[in-house]
């Protein structure tokens, strides 16, 4: 199926995602969405320079982006699974996809924070809220349960990730004062 | 695109609830769909030359990282006088990691530093034994050739000890600084090896050598020294002494003779070393650093650059824990073999 046309029935019938059978072609527009969102997000962190060139740098951001959303959804799947919410893994990490088309709006965000529109940081923020915002609705679409529950599901792993990353940054600051005063 | 917004809902009896795959059936988001892709290839194409410009600007005119900037290795800002420290007993690293601390990695800091635009005079921070030779002489040649190159001053300033190799290396540079109570000189080499002979006999133990020459295991700790050995170890230590008393006459513009007088093995404290002519000025690291940037007309107080940079502190700290410390100094302690050095033994 023309990948267009299950995009706008996906946007038409949201309903499908909730359905007994996937839609079809959602594996496809998801993979393809998280290519079209990480480019953005590429070209966006190119245009300020914060990413080296290439086609193995892009690669290399597309895997890491993949792998997040990997773990994100089995994180929140398990985490539905263990609040006694069905649904399908595999179906979440495609609509993880779909909410990662919001990342192509990078690319003129880029455009107008060069020009001094808006700052970096604030497109950046825009588009991650938009893309949370976007997989709360879609997790409930794929998970019949509240409104609360979908964002505390979707912003569970965040919320993990951020107290690994400061309690590795306090061990690594220990570690770095440690290694200092045994010179 | 309204007709068939509004056709849409009325499909569903016909194909209910999943007919995704078996609905082919145009959707009408699909055209936005479309018209927002095309958007998005043209804004990844105007992109594209936007970057390619950009990284060129950022080629011609680096821009300064706050690291870099922290780290004191920006050229960028006014000039500076470079510090490289020399500590301990200086011997070969026993790798070419650039973090280590052996004397290539001394001879390429010195080097690198004086290649530096911004850095106009170099304080090389010594407080040393002294070392093997190979190592000290191969410090002395990088600091000879930087000032052939560069002809930036060299300040060398002496901690609490800078004797023997310490002060070859320090007789490379144009002016020497030392504390009152350092202690330096010990102008000589030294060549020492055990003789474990009488104790491995009464254990009871042999050693069995197999050699091609009859010299080919001189400085054998298992039995004692022949006369001949000793005569040819004694003719090494005589060249080598006598590149080092040439090295401080040159450096020190004294005769071979002036330097022989002193040049015995005696130490001496930096205030009777300032006497002797093997010492300029009595002063602390400050006074040296301000002693460079006036040799380098930048004036007293000048800013400091250091070496090495924060990466290789970093590496350098990581070797110095995650190398087993506690075996490895036992290994080497074992596998070392006697050497001629330029070494005060006194510390």
């Amino acid at each position: 199926m023309n990948l267009f046309n299950t995009l706008g029935i996906l946007i038409d019938r949201p309903e499908l995602l909730g359905g007994p059978e996937a839609p079809a072609g959602l594996g496809e527009a998801g993979l393809l969405g998280y290519g079209a969102g990480t480019l953005g997000l590429f070209l966006f962190l190119r245009m300020h320079g914060a990413v080296p060139p290439g086609a193995l740098s892009f690669a290399i951001v597309l895997v890491l982006v993949l792998a997040l959303n990997y773990f994100m959804a089995s994180v929140i799947h398990l985490f539905m699974d263990l609040t006694g919410a069905r649904g399908s893994a595999g179906r979440l990490f495609g609509v993880f996809g779909l909410s990662d088309y919001l990342l192509t709006a990078l690319v003129p965000l880029a455009f107008l924070a060069k020009l001094g529109v808006v700052g970096s940081f604030m497109s950046l923020l825009l588009c991650a809220l938009l893309v949370i915002y976007a997989r709360v609705r879609l997790v409930r679409r794929v998970y019949p349960v509240s409104g609360n529950k979908a964002v505390l599901s979707v912003l569970l792993p965040y919320a993990g990730l951020i107290a690994a990353g400061f309690m590795a940054s306090v061990y690594f600051s220990v570690w770095l004062v440690w290694l200092a005063m045994g010179m | 695109m309204e007709e068939q917004n509004n056709n849409a809902p009325q499909t569903p009896p016909a194909q209910p609830p999943l007919p995704a795959a078996k609905s082919p059936a145009r959707s009408g988001s699909a055209f936005w769909v479309k018209l927002l892709a095309a958007l998005y290839a043209v804004s990844i194409l105007t992109a594209y030359p936007v970057i390619t410009r950009m990284d060129a600007a950022r080629t011609a005119h680096p821009k300064e990282s706050e690291l870099t900037r922290l780290a004191g290795l920006s050229e960028k800002g006014k000039d500076a006088v470079g510090v490289v420290p020399i500590y301990g007993v200086i011997a070969q690293g026993d790798s070419s990691r650039p973090w280590d601390r052996g004397s290539q990695q001394i001879a390429k800091q010195i080097t690198n530093m004086a290649k530096r635009k911004a850095v106009k005079a170099i304080v090389l921070d010594i407080n040393s034994p002294g070392g093997s030779v190979g190592a000290v002489q191969e410090i002395y040649s990088a600091i000879m050739k930087a000032k052939a190159e560069t002809h930036k001053p060299f300040i060398a300033r002496f901690g609490e000890v800078s004797a023997s190799g310490g002060y070859y290396v320090a007789s490379a540079c144009d002016q020497i600084f030392a504390l009152p109570g350092t202690i330096t000189g010990s102008i000589g080499v030294i060549f020492s090896v055990n003789d474990f002979a009488g104790l491995m006999k009464k254990i009871g133990m042999e050693n069995n050598t197999i050699k091609s020459g009859k010299f080919k295991d001189i400085g054998s700790p298992t039995r004692p020294m022949t006369p001949e050995e000793r005569k040819l170890l004694q003719g090494m230590i005589d060249d080598s002494y006598d590149q080092f008393v040439h090295a401080v006459a040159l450096g020190r513009h004294m005769t071979v003779e002036q330097v022989k007088t002193i040049a015995d093995g005696r130490v001496f404290t930096g205030r009777q070393a300032s006497g002797n002519g093997l010492v300029d000025k009595l002063g602390d690291l400050q006074d040296a650093i301000d002693a460079a940037g006036l040799a380098a007309n930048i004036g007293r107080n000048p800013r400091v650059v250091t070496q090495p940079d924060p990466f290789q502190q970093f590496f350098s700290m990581l070797d110095s824990r995650l190398s087993f410390s506690g075996t490895k100094a036992v290994t080497d302690a074992l596998e070392s073999a006697p050497t001629l050095e330029y070494r005060w033994y006194g510390r």
